[in-house]
């Protein structure tokens, strides 16, 4: 502060002002200002060939001879757009400011006709001035600083891109040559690959600088010279560098696309690759990101790590029960897959359910408000896991249930995971320690208070066949909206990161929402061992709240999770990801004064277990950390678009340390917080 | 009597026309000729400012509207920086009260996945634009929209954003 001071407040009244305003803007042209539209302008549609095709700028006013082009002028748009360029002008202030594809600034001030190009000053032909809410630039001085330049021919007007820099230096016995083009590289090695001489040939760039230039103070390069070819529609510039003998050249580090840095020394080895036959700078960026899911399957069971249990009940993946009307089941599909099976079951709408787990290995699934529109199935699908499936409607009245059942040939783990139009019950791998602790809940969707509170165990038989298919006990209660944050002592909500249609970033054939979800239950799989509660907001790859809801929406659902539940900490797993490969390591954010505490401890550990830069704890508005009410965190492990780091990524070892390193601050946290009462593992 | 009146009617006219011209187009006006523009370095953490030489309009919202371009642009091509995606321009600038609203492209949202960018980036765009005095607050908006967040994104933005969130 205190660099400017504005040298009158702006008034406290505007409104009232506001009519005068009105006036005064009537008044502006009366009282000469130089901005507005001048009486010489003519509207005047101009078109132009550029780069392939013709460019009409519909809004275009001749200014004295001179092409004036509006800011919104779609065709502008289009030129700018094939530059990388971009244009900001709002009507209430009077800067223009052009940002070139190689991130140059160009100001343009209305009534001024001087402009400057990366701080350089430069004089156009008119000054830019208002008109029906538009900027008007001259599209001369506009063009010129974006390395454009207007030729004609034969009555037309081309805009033809051109290499509009060229840059010498020598430094360390190494002369680097820069050539700035208007549009990404791409050139073409004439000369031969063992050849002293490099000759270059740029594609659909022309040039107007200095054909010829003396190149002084370097032994390696005397000169060099730049011919123009092509045509003025298709033009082409070669460039030929005159060496001494001795001399090798390579490719140097260029800041931009649009550039072309060549290196030249006769006394010193070159780091940057050999010029090569040709080259593409704008085919494919470094920062793009390709999705190859073949390429990584990161929640696939691996052979380091057993497979992972289930969790204590903790599962919820529909919205909770409509008042409206009854969703419609349209069918119930067996899927074997190998050793599992999935039954894919396809709903109209929102269903709460609610599964049960019996000793006897019958797992049955109750769909409330919900009609079966399918015929009911009684038969064993092929598969080795499941000795029977049974469809039915158990009860058709008021509170219509669909009861899917399952009699499983073993202790196994089922899912019910939410499906595109539906759910699906996933039949997966023996489970025999699981068995008995996970058979003794109970869920329901939309009621997630009865997951964390104690769960009251189902009795060894739970009926026999003749009243498995009797009336269900009544639905739960309606869910509490929010509980006190520690309501639920034990509850540790995990949050991992993106999911479904929300890829999170992807770089290195990696995708975050799939490694997020892979911690999240390693995570989880820790924190039920040492006796917590632990719920999820997705368990599957799915957005929390939609496909392809809001940013909104799909935060707040997953703050809802915890927030519903009252649950102790949340925990948001995230991956980081930039556009530079460089940037690596693992920062574990805050941001209430609350959940500061937990966020050293979790760090405290990753730090000391990972092999990742420490970038330490950090404050940041995140939502998902901000709208929940009790201590939370958001770990960003480490970033994929790091080369080591992603190779980290990749191994399930460095996954489960950062599993554990999060389990680990949390018991620590938990065992220094003066809150805790109840330990962990009481009531388990 | 007749003529009395139009003369007073003309210095009347006149008033209101030096008035309109103090109170409308002179009284925002920024006394110096540079503005600190800052953009945060590619360790996530470290702001650098950078001076910037304004050009002649020095009206307030000329000014603001000048420093959020400039930091969406960023710095000169070669310094390593979090940026913007290119592409991204300011659409409008509004002051209120001490509240800067900028309303960006839709262009902002096309490098989703990154906590750490969205961080750098609009730390830069709050701490240049609350540098400029009587401003302490940015409310960001997208294509004239309030979101939330960005996409996909961490960075809370449906509240007015202040340095004091970092």
């Amino acid at each position: 502060m205190g660099i400017l001071s504005w040298t009158n407040r702006w008034p406290a009244r505007t409104g009232k002002l506001l009519g005068a305003f009105a006036l005064g803007l009537v008044l502006l042209p009366a009282l000469g200002f130089g901005w507005a539209r001048p009486a010489a302008a003519q509207a005047a549609a101009k078109s132009f060939w550029f780069v392939g095709t013709n460019l009409i700028f519909a809004k275009a006013q001749n200014r004295g001879g001179e092409t004036a082009v509006a800011s919104d002028d779609p065709g502008l748009g289009r030129f700018l757009g094939k530059l990388g360029a971009s244009l900001s002008y709002d009507p209430g202030q009077r800067y223009v400011i052009v940002t070139s594809g190689d991130r140059r600034t160009i100001v343009f001030t209305l009534g001024d006709a001087r402009y400057t190009v990366a701080g350089v000053t430069q004089s156009a032909p008119f000054a830019p001035y208002q008109s029906g809410g538009s900027a008007y630039l001259s599209l001369t001085a506009l063009a010129k600083a974006l390395y454009v330049l207007p030729v004609e021919q034969g009555g037309a007007t081309i805009l033809q891109p051109q290499i509009g820099d060229l840059d010498v230096r020598t430094q360390n016995s190494v002369t680097t040559v820069t050539l700035r083009s208007a549009l990404p590289v791409k050139f073409q090695r004439v000369s031969a690959a063992g050849d002293e001489r490099l000759v270059v040939s740029l594609n659909a760039v022309g040039t107007s600088l200095e054909p010829q230039r003396e190149v002084s103070g370097s032994a390696a390069l005397h000169a060099l010279s730049l011919q123009p070819g092509g045509s003025a529609r298709n033009p082409t510039t070669t460039v030929a560098f005159e060496v001494s003998p001795g001399t090798a050249h390579a490719l140097g580090a260029s800041r931009s696309q649009n550039e072309l840095v060549l290196a030249f020394s006769n006394k010193v080895a070159l780091s940057g690759q050999p010029v090569p036959a040709n080259g593409d700078y704008g085919s494919g960026g470094a920062a793009v990101a390709v999705r190859a899911p073949g390429d990584l399957s990161p929640s696939a069971p691996t052979n380091e790590y057993a497979p992972l249990p289930a969790d204590v009940p903790g599962h919820e993946a529909l919205p909770p029960p409509p008042l409206q009307a009854a969703a419609h089941v349209t069918s119930v599909d067996a899927l074997p897959a190998g050793d599992a099976l999935d039954v894919r079951v396809a709903v109209s709408g929102p269903v709460a359910y609610e599964w049960h787990r019996l000793s006897d290995n019958r797992w049955y699934v109750d769909l409330r408000n919900a009609v079966l529109d399918t015929p009911a199935r009684d038969d064993q699908p092929r598969s080795t896991a499941v000795l029977s499936l049974r469809v039915k409607q158990i009860s058709a009245d008021a509170d219509p249930v669909v009861r899917i059942a399952l009699t499983l040939a073993s202790p196994r783990h089922v899912d019910v995971e939410p499906a595109a139009g539906g759910f699906t019950v996933a039949v997966g791998e023996n489970d025999d320690g699981e068995a008995q602790r996970v058979g003794a809940g109970r869920i329901a969707s939309g009621a997630v208070i009865a997951n964390a509170l104690p769960i009251a165990p189902v009795t060894g038989s739970a009926g026999g066949p003749s009243d498995f298919w009797s009336k269900p006990t009544p639905a739960p209660p309606a869910p509490i909206a929010r509980l006190a944050p520690g309501t639920n002592p034990r509850l540790i909500v995990i949050d991992p990161g993106h999911g479904g249609s929300d890829f999170g970033a992807e770089h290195n054939g990696l995708i975050e929402k799939d490694l997020t979800l892979d911690i999240s239950k390693r995570l989880r799989t820790l924190l039920v061992a040492r006796g917590w509660q632990v719920k999820m907001t997705r368990e599957t790859d799915v957005d929390v709240f939609a496909p392809n809801d809001s940013a909104h929406d799909e935060l707040q659902a997953r703050c809802d999770v915890a927030n519903q539940a009252g649950a102790r900490m949340f925990v948001s797993v995230h991956i980081n990801s930039f556009t530079s490969a460089s940037l690596n390591g693992t920062t574990t954010y805050y941001y209430k004064g609350a959940d500061l505490a937990l966020g050293e401890a979790i760090h405290r550990h990753l730090a000391a277990n990972l092999k990742t830069i420490d970038r330490g704890v950090r404050k940041e508005n995140f939502y998902v950390i901000h709208h929940t009410d009790m201590p939370a965190v958001l770990v960003e492990t480490a970033f994929l678009s790091n080369p080591s780091d992603a190779a980290y990524l990749r191994s399930p070892a460095f996954l489960q340390q950062v599993a554990l390193s999060i389990a680990d601050g949390i018991g620590e946290y938990a065992s220094n917080s003066p809150q805790v009462n109840v330990s962990p593992s009481d009531g388990l | 009597m007749k003529a009395l009146r139009a003369v007073l009617l003309l210095a009347l006219a006149a008033a209101i026309a030096y008035f309109l011209y103090r109170q409308i187009l002179q009284p925002k006006r920024v006394a110096a000729d540079t503005i600190t523009v800052y953009y945060c370095k590619a360790d996530g953490e470290t702001l650098v400012p950078w001076k910037v030489t304004l050009g002649p309009a020095r009206d307030r919202k000329s000014v603001a509207f000048y420093a959020t371009a400039q930091a969406l642009a960023g710095p000169v091509p070669g310094v390593e920086a979090i940026r913007f995606p290119q592409g991204t321009i300011a659409r409008s600038v509004t002051i209120a009260g001490d509240t800067a609203t900028v309303d960006l492209s839709k262009d902002v949202e096309s490098q989703p996945g990154g906590s750490f960018a969205e961080s750098g980036e609009f730390k830069a765009l709050v701490w240049t634009l609350t540098d400029l005095p009587g401003i302490s607050k940015v409310r960001v908006l997208i294509a004239g929209a309030a979101l939330p967040t960005l996409p996909g994104g961490h960075l809370e933005l449906d509240e007015p954003l202040a340095r004091s969130n970092w």
